[in-house]
């Protein structure tokens, strides 16, 4: 491989992005920044709707405290603009605009794709919204809960039912996923539309993403059991085991995948002295096996009772089994493989005077590295800045 | 289309890597998927099982459980479906034998994209690693896509969906408080991990686009999730408030900013639910002029938001006493008409039946191949005003036959004769 002098270069360095309206698109700017573009987000005076969200920094509310809009704005810089030609102005400086505004919003402050193309033809718009642009739903609002409830995640997760049926709500998972898969494809539509926009000299469009399809379609095989056999998937949880310490393990046993899984399962079973019936070798026939899972539970759970999470995690990957420890979200920073390959980054908040943790890249590109170029922006912080780069003010 | 002119000789089985090319596919860019006959997708041949034709009754909800003989056939299995749209087409290869190796080397000689998902070092083995496809494509972009990905302690851990969501925090997520998650039931993470697949394949793209040069990505299914959490590892880093505690997951309440009521309302009919949501205080005025103004909404327990979040306890019984006599969309439609974000909790035939939305956006394609009946498909859920997406890919098709396309493929792309395909072919070659 040929070493080049300098920092490598990043897929979208160069390329301007504005980012506009609520946090809902906020992930997706996230992602184009970590690919090397300039993304400004710009903001109203009080700044980001997630500047007002919690947590905040040491429970302290604040605009540049929130941790919310942290965790989403890493990367990019900030930018106060009340003034909607001023916007304007930026968006016609820019290869790209991510914005969550209505249409009827958008044509009212100047911002509809029609008279932004008309200032720069080249420009690639994105609108994400709750319901599109279009169709009978497309004035409703919603959050991130209405997304994952109409989308179907949510029917599909939550407890198993009691004696009596469900005692216990459909469940969505926290944190935005609606939303952020909206914002993972507005990403990826808007990569798409560069790429086509360098390859026809610098033509643009317009890309309509409604958050509803987006979480609609994340549901893996659940339509096609519909389609196939006319049965509607129930919720409940997959199946874990619990080590000697109290914490959890998903414990899948893809028996489908052939028959050395649980010839794999056995060996491992045997090396600890838990097998107890499945070393009958009627065990090996899947039919039989089927019959008597509750046999292959009862040894796993022998198993489980004699290490700890983490190492019966350990232990089941070494069989071959598709096994993992349950972990918290912050407990993943403590992961020796992701730290062996360099995941998290710390980013310097000198205004605090402490650094913070970040999720780094989320795939290894040698030759175009992910990059974490900037804490994130502090209200305003590169109004003038940016105004020079970009206008000439 | 936003990819013509990329090819991509696609290696990937089951969810995660076929997601990633299933998105360049509906963007235009030309899929060929290299398959065995001998060891199968594994999503090709397990159940579900798309019905034959004939077993179809009014729609498919009335259709019935395909028959036993369905198992074996590798153009039945209904994920296979979910996960292939994009207008791949399909070749069926043995890489383990000399000639196929080296016709696998001259289709990588003629692509742009190499995609897999097999275990790290599965590809060396063949003699088909990274240096191998470099020595025949010099800008070749190499997205290899696997459970932990090509390097690292760990790299030899096997993921499916559950096993990723378990590690990266987003089992824990789901849940209510002081119980066990409940998780996930299907694979969330087989999605996000193919949706960063495909960030990795247009990344290489716009990175050679620039530079003339190609490279391996390396895709694994724990790292792209690690940013679905939001502002928790933050709390956790800086604030000494790990997730991990009493009263956290909080079930369907949403605490930044606080939404009350906010979650999943009993509706009538069996097991249906209503999300309802509300943040501000217009919209807990309108639901309450909705539900025809109860006196126990003047409660001062429920006077502010921060009021009704800390009694919701209280609130939410109140709610769910209005809901469960109406019917989950009427109560939608109901609180829409005046602002309150709502949403019935709709499931895979609610979607496809009574979701008017994503019937209008046109969200599902009809499509059948020579072997199943039209089936409704998903591809990528967006609308791009000058090179729009399709389902069905460049060549809007249905997902492919197992080995639909080697005779075509090798023909259009190595210009093969068919005498020379049928040689191969009856050498085992094609298998």
């Amino acid at each position: 491989m040929s070493a080049a002098p300098g920092p490598a270069p990043a897929p979208l360095d160069g390329v301007r992005v504005v980012e506009l309206g609520d946090e809902s698109a906020e992930y997706c700017g996230r992602m184009l920044a970590g690919l090397g573009a300039d993304v400004v987000r710009v903001e109203p005076p009080e700044g980001s709707p997630s500047r007002q969200a919690g947590p905040f920094l040491g429970d302290e509310p604040g605009p540049d405290r929130s941790l919310a809009f942290w965790a989403d704005n890493v990367g990019k810089r900030s930018v106060v603009a009340d003034d909607d030609a001023e916007v304007r102005a930026l968006c016609a400086a820019a290869d790209v605009v991510v914005h969550t505004l209505r249409p009827a919003e958008a044509a009212a402050r100047g911002l509809a794709y029609e008279d932004l193309a008309a200032a720069a033809p080249g420009l690639v718009v994105c609108a994400l919204t709750p319901f599109g642009q279009s169709g009978p739903w497309a004035d409703y609002v919603a959050d991130d809960l209405v997304l994952m409830a109409l989308g179907g995640s949510m029917a599909a997760c939550g407890y198993a039912p009691g004696p009596d049926g469900y005692d216990t709500p459909p469940l969505a998972c926290l944190e935005d996923q609606a939303w952020r898969t909206a914002a993972t494809y507005a990403a990826i539509a808007v990569l798409g539309a560069l790429l086509w926009r360098d390859g026809t000299e610098g033509t643009g469009q317009f890309i309509d993403v409604s958050a509803h399809e987006c979480s609609a379609s994340m549901t893996e095989w659940h339509l096609m059991t519909y389609l196939c056999s006319g049965a509607v998937h129930k919720r409940g949880p997959h199946p874990t085991l619990t080590g000697s310490d109290g914490r959890l393990v998903a414990a899948l046993t893809p028996d489908f995948l052939g028959p050395h899984v649980f010839a794999r399962m056995l060996e491992m079973l045997e090396a600890d002295g838990v097998a107890g019936p499945l070393s009958d070798p009627a065990f090996a026939d899947p039919a039989h096996r089927a019959a008597n899972y509750r046999e292959v539970w009862r040894a796993l759970k022998r198993l489980a009772e004699r290490h700890d999470a983490e190492a019966l995690y350990r232990l089941g990957q070494g069989a071959g089994l598709p096994w993992g420890v349950i972990r918290s979200p912050d407990e993943v920073l403590g992961d020796p493989h992701l730290a062996a390959r360099g995941h998290f980054v710390e980013l310097e908040h000198e205004q605090h005077g402490r650094a913070a943790p970040y999720p780094g890249a989320p795939f290894l590109a040698l030759a175009s590295p992910w990059v974490c170029r900037r804490r994130p922006p502090l209200l305003g912080e590169h109004t003038h800045e940016v105004r020079a780069e970009w206008l000439g003010a | 289309m936003a990819l013509d002119g990329v090819r991509i000789l696609d290696f990937t089985r089951l969810g995660f890597g076929a997601q990633a090319t299933l998105i360049c596919g509906c963007l235009g860019a030309e899929v060929v998927r290299v398959e065995s006959t001998t060891r199968p997708d594994p999503i090709r041949v397990m159940p579900p099982y798309v019905p034959e034709p004939g077993e179809q009754g009014e729609g498919f909800g009335a259709a019935t459980l395909a028959n036993a003989a369905s198992a074996v056939n590798a153009n039945r299995g209904g994920i296979f479906y979910k996960y292939n749209t994009g207008g791949k087409r399909s070749i069926t290869v043995d890489a383990r034998h000399p000639k196929g190796l080296a016709l696998l080397k001259d289709l990588v000689a003629v692509s742009d994209v190499v995609t897999e998902s097999f275990a790290a070092g599965t590809l060396e083995r063949w003699g088909l690693g990274y240096e191998a496809m470099r020595a025949v494509r010099e800008d070749v972009v190499y997205v290899s896509m696997c459970g932990f990905g090509h390097s690292g302690p760990d790299a030899a851990h096997v993921t499916m969906g559950p096993t990723a969501q378990a590690l990266t925090g987003l089992t824990f997520l789901v849940g209510l408080p002081d119980r066990p998650p409940a998780g996930w039931s299907f694979s969330y993470l087989d999605h996000v991990g193919g949706y960063l697949g495909a960030v990795a394949i247009l990344a290489g793209l716009h990175h050679r686009r620039r530079t003339g040069e190609g490279q391996h990505i390396d895709v694994s299914q724990l790292e792209p999730a690690t940013a679905l959490s939001g502002a928790l590892l933050l709390d956790a880093a800086l604030n000494g408030r790990p997730a991990r505690r009493p009263g956290f997951p909080t079930g369907n309440r949403r605490q930044h900013p606080p939404s009350a009521p906010g979650g999943a309302y009993r509706a009538s009919g069996d097991d249906r639910w209503v999300a309802i949501s509300c943040r501000t205080e217009a919209q807990w005025q309108a639901l309450v002029g909705t539900m025809g103004s109860p006196p126990w909404a003047a409660d001062p327990r429920f006077a502010t938001v921060a009021d009704r979040a800390a009694n919701a306890d209280d609130l939410d019984p109140l709610i769910e006493a209005w809901t469960s006599a109406r019917d989950r969309y009427e109560v939608m439609d109901a609180l829409q008409a005046v602002g309150v974000p709502a949403g019935a909790v709709q499931d895979a035939a609610d979607r496809l039946e009574r979701d008017p939305q994503l019937a209008a956006r046109g969200h599902f394609t009809t499509m059948a191949n020579a072997e199943v009946p039209p089936l409704p498909l998903e591809g990528v859920p967006v609308h791009m005003s000058a090179t729009p997406p399709h389902t069905g890919g460049r060549i809007r098709r249905a997902p492919p036959l197992l080995g639909e396309d080697t005779e075509a493929v090798l023909g259009e792309l190595l210009g093969l004769g068919a005498g020379e395909v049928a040689a191969l072919a009856a050498e085992g070659v094609l298998s």
